[in-house]
């Protein structure tokens, strides 16, 4: 004897599709199909402007540029150095945070206080601070440090881009180290305890047990941190020099200028940005099942 | 070989004692278990040997030498946890050697140890795997060689067997009793569980509320307990109260006579026990303290049948042979042999406390 | 035997144990008062020195504060001709409208996400969290074309749209854990004590998950408020938000003007800081959000 098998109705089968199409439209058609869009007009199809050809020629052209290499090369500086910087310090402070002192609740919730503040407001605060006549450069002066506006280092609008690493870094610290003091809350101080016993110091415990029990965490959100500060653009406009500027800045720059027959060249640097994002994102993938495999 | 002294220890959070001027003495090699519900201050007393707790009061000694300002890593007290807490980026080599490679030990007399030490508890070739790979009694082994492997002073276990399921446990046990005993290292374990410390123990010290009831060998705790309280711990249900006068203790059920072996309590109330097997059921009165009762229930349990029966104004249990028959309501004789019964001191007030 | 101490009183080793963990400790708080120091001062300096630019009329080097007060900055902010309200008004229309589009596309997908298992799981969460990592700057400028032919640019539904961007995959991120953490027994219970399904979700869903979804909305909220090149992109320099009037003012422009903009745009940011401040410290998917803004 057979069993009839009941089918499964068609709405249950198609219940998760359905639930996953509006937010899979949303990503498909707007970012996809932007990127997609963007793809073709850097390589030469735009009707708009008359192109229709297809064509290397403008990623060529923006490799070619003088400004390209030097404003990749300045855009992977200040990524790859504020990502590092935060990672060192937020590890740090996170160590702190999670002891229970006197007041350590209240900087905590001071510590977490820039996350959910603009960019531009970093960037507006660290004008008022940092510029060679501001509150630092006075309080600098009123301690007989500084004696004239032009005394005081100028770290805005430089070539080394401190200004705008310390915008940064205002914001990606709280970020990496809120997620740092998660992961040691989840973890507890067992590990650590038990190391303890076995006979590991103080410093080795931190080394051999607590250092490797973050890292997967803390490479995460490296690969945000560092894919954020690398495709950021108000930045390094605002307080980084116009020569040489980022990647982004000069996408756009290229993009926005008045001859719609520039935009291909805009769009292959955007493109090129958003490959290397993309590297960045597999290399991670592949990282994190390396390190969980072996 | 180190035999740890525990001296009016004791450890207060604001004016409440977790554990309460504790003394207990553990001969070199002997596995002693601290024994008591949860909450009952075991694992700080525990915590407070390793020095992972700072004692307010007391003093810890191995060796006759106070410990207590030696910091935690230096001073040879090894904990397992009761979450094996594998290192999750570590090998199980890896996480074996972990305390050999804090003590800077070269890395081929380091492998050499791990290899051996993986042997002892049966798990040659699996040093290359990761903590995930391996089932939970694997894991508590890996934990335990971890421990073991650096030859500490004092092994200190926390409830080492109860995150694993009952066939696993008896394994476990075996494993760990014979590794303490070969390596005579002196051990000291807390569990909740009573059967766990009867079986596994040398000798078993009992906490209630941060104070130690009773240390003793454990048939000590079935045969003779100080208190009731003790006593219904180790599962005993038979509690009849009462007023001695020498060796009469007159109860609400009748007088019994009892005999020279119990406890010296001195005259006044007290609490009679006996346990359920050593009891017997007649139907006639006259037999050795033979006290009139009621049975309220009776369950074939296979190899007996457990006969409940009211007692005066107490609950008693009984076990009667398998083939024995009775209905709730039926009179009955409970028969109490002179030599089967223990008196106890009446804690009424602290079991009502608790 | 232990090497470092002696039994009974002789104090002598003992003490030297004790100094020298003391030590460890001084060593311990001065980090400890180091970190905090910095933590406070970065926080607090910036917000003073924002409120003392604003109210100041004439601030003279070196002066630590400001010679003369005045309100001649805030007048001009609040001024039709500073354009600040209207420009205001367009970022909370926009970041309103993107609040509500993420809301109605995320949660179905937040819930497949964190209650369900089903083939080619890792694809979808790999598709949806993309613009979290490839910016989304390259997006807008691809797709900037296409809205010029549709008519979006300039609108504030085109200018939600492209928010909806980097929106959509920290919305889903939060209630796909939220709703991981929530277990669908409950709801069953109450459909098997015969509630319908509105009713369910009504009595049971929403207030089992209300906190994290206020949570995913004030930062959805905040993810569109902070947004400023793709505006500028989307909104052809027609559509005017606040970081938009802003920008100009940083820099070049009239410093204490800046710092009044500067306090309006902060604003709702701290407001939802205070609102916020229990779950923060709870999951690490929210401030992962957070941290994106």
């Amino acid at each position: 004897m057979t069993l009839e098998r009941r089918q499964t109705p068609l709405r249950e089968r198609l219940k998760i599709p359905l639930m996953l199409t509006p937010a899979l439209a949303v990503i498909l058609l707007l970012f996809l199909g932007g990127l997609v869009a963007g793809l073709m007009q850097s390589l030469g199809y735009f009707p708009a402007a008359g192109l229709t050809e297809f064509t290397f020629r403008h990623y060529v052209d923006a490799v070619a540029d003088r400004n390209f290499l030097v404003s990749l090369w300045t855009t992977f500086r200040i990524a790859f150095s504020v990502t590092l910087l935060s990672t060192v310090f937020a590890v740090g402070a996170a160590l702190v945070l999670r002891q229970r002192f006197p007041g350590s609740r209240l900087a905590t919730f001071l510590f977490q206080i820039p996350l959910p503040v603009p960019h531009l407001v970093a960037a507006s605060a660290v004008i008022l601070l940092f510029a060679q006549s501001g509150l630092l450069s006075r309080i600098g002066a009123a301690l007989g440090l500084v004696d004239a506006p032009g005394d005081f280092p100028a770290i805005l609008y430089d070539n080394a881009s401190i200004g705008v690493m310390l915008s940064f870094m205002w914001k990606e610290i709280p970020f990496v180290g809120l997620v740092v003091l998660a992961i040691l809350q989840s973890v507890g101080p067992q590990y650590e305890e038990l190391a303890q016993t076995l006979g590991a110091t103080k410093r080795q415990r931190l080394v051999h047990v607590l250092l490797p029990l973050i890292m997967p965490g803390v490479v995460s959100t490296w690969i945000i941190v560092f894919a954020f500060t690398f495709a950021n653009f108000e930045i390094p406009l605002l307080l980084g020099r116009s020569f040489p500027t980022t990647l982004p800045v000069q996408a756009f720059r290229e993009f926005q200028r008045p001859e719609l027959t520039s935009r291909p060249k805009g769009m292959a640097i955007a493109i090129v940005l958003a490959v290397i994002t993309v590297l960045l994102l597999i290399a991670y993938r592949r990282l994190a099942r390396y390190s969980r495999s072996t | 070989m180190t035999d740890v002294s525990l001296v009016h220890l004791g450890r207060a959070f604001g004016d409440k004692w977790a554990v309460k001027d504790l003394n207990l003495e553990i001969a070199s090699g002997e596995m002693v278990a601290l024994l008591g519900p949860s909450g009952c201050g075991k694992t700080t007393t525990l915590r407070m040997i390793t020095g992972l707790a700072r004692p307010t009061t007391g003093d810890v000694l191995f060796d006759g030498s106070s410990v207590v300002e030696v910091p935690t890593e230096r001073r040879g007290a090894v904990l397992i946890f009761q979450q094996h807490l594998l290192f999750p980026t570590m090998t199980v080599a890896q996480n074996v050697g972990f305390g050999l490679k804090m003590a800077g030990m070269g890395k081929d007399e380091i492998n050499r140890r791990v290899e051996e030490m993986l042997e002892r508890v049966e798990l040659s070739g699996f040093g290359t795997r990761k903590a995930h790979q391996l089932s939970g009694g694997q894991q508590q082994r890996v934990a335990l060689a971890r421990g073991l492997v650096t030859h500490p002073k004092v092994l200190l276990l926390d409830e080492p067997l109860a995150n694993l399921d009952a066939n696993l446990r008896i394994t476990m046990r075996h494993l760990i009793r014979s590794i303490q005993r070969d390596l005579g290292i002196t051990a000291i374990f807390v569990t909740h569980d009573q059967e766990e410390a009867v079986m596994l123990a040398d000798r078993i010290a009992l906490m209630f509320d941060g104070t130690l009831q009773q240390v003793g060998r454990p048939d000590e705790f079935y045969r003779h307990p100080r208190t009731a309280g003790i006593a219904s711990f180790f599962r005993s249900q038979n509690f009849l109260p009462g007023t001695r006068h020498g060796d009469v203790v007159s109860t609400g059920a009748g007088d019994l006579a009892v005999g020279h072996n119990v406890a010296d309590t001195g005259d006044g109330p007290v609490v009679v026990t006996a346990r359920p097997e050593t009891l017997t059921l007649s139907n006639r009165a006259g037999g050795e303290n033979g006290l009139p009762a009621t049975v309220t229930s009776a369950i074939y349990m296979g190899t007996h049948t457990q006969v409940f029966v009211q007692l005066a104004e107490t609950t008693w249990t009984v076990h009667a042979p398998p083939s024995v028959t009775l209905n709730p309501g039926d009179q009955v004789f409970v028969e109490l042999p002179k030599e089967h019964i223990w008196i106890l001191e009446d804690d009424s007030a602290a079991q009502d406390g608790r | 035997m232990t090497s470092t101490s002696t039994p009974g009183p002789a104090p002598g080793p003992d003490q030297a144990v004790s100094e020298r963990r003391l030590a460890g400790r001084r060593q311990i708080n001065w980090l400890r008062w180091a970190t905090v120091t910095v933590i406070v001062v970065s926080v607090v300096l910036p917000g003073v020195s924002l409120l003392l630019r604003s109210f100041a009329f004439r601030w003279h080097y070196p002066d630590v504060l400001p010679g003369e007060w005045g309100l001649d900055a805030w007048a001009y902010t609040i001024d039709d001709t500073s354009r600040v309200f209207e420009s205001l008004g367009n970022s909370l229309r926009i970041a309103l409208l993107t609040t509500t589009l993420a809301l109605l596309v995320g949660m179905p997908a937040a819930r497949a996400l964190g209650q369900h298992q089903f083939r080619g799981k890792r694809m979808v969460e790999w598709i949806l969290m993309m613009p979290i990592i490839v910016p989304s700057l390259v997006a807008a400028m691809g797709i900037h074309i296409v809205f010029i032919r549709l008519g979006l640019t300039a609108t504030v539904l085109g200018v939600s749209l492209v928010h909806l961007i980097p929106a959509t995959p920290y919305f889903v991120l939060v209630m796909s854990s939220v709703f991981a953490n929530y277990s669908p027994a409950l709801e069953e219970t109450a459909r098997t004590l015969g509630a319908s399904k509105i009713r369910v979700f009504r009595y049971v869903t929403l207030p089992a998950i209300s906190s994290g979804l206020l949570v995913a909305c004030l930062f959805t909220f905040l993810i569109s408020w902070s947004q400023y090149v793709t505006t500028v992109l989307i909104g052809s320099g027609i559509l005017i938000t606040l970081p938009m009037v802003l920008f100009p003012f940083l820099g070049q422009g009239n410093a204490a003007v800046a710092a009044s903009i500067t306090l309006i745009f902060v604003a709702p940011a701290v407001m939802v800081l205070i609102l916020t401040s229990r779950s923060l410290g709870r999951g690490s998917t929210v401030m992962g959000g957070f941290g994106k803004v």
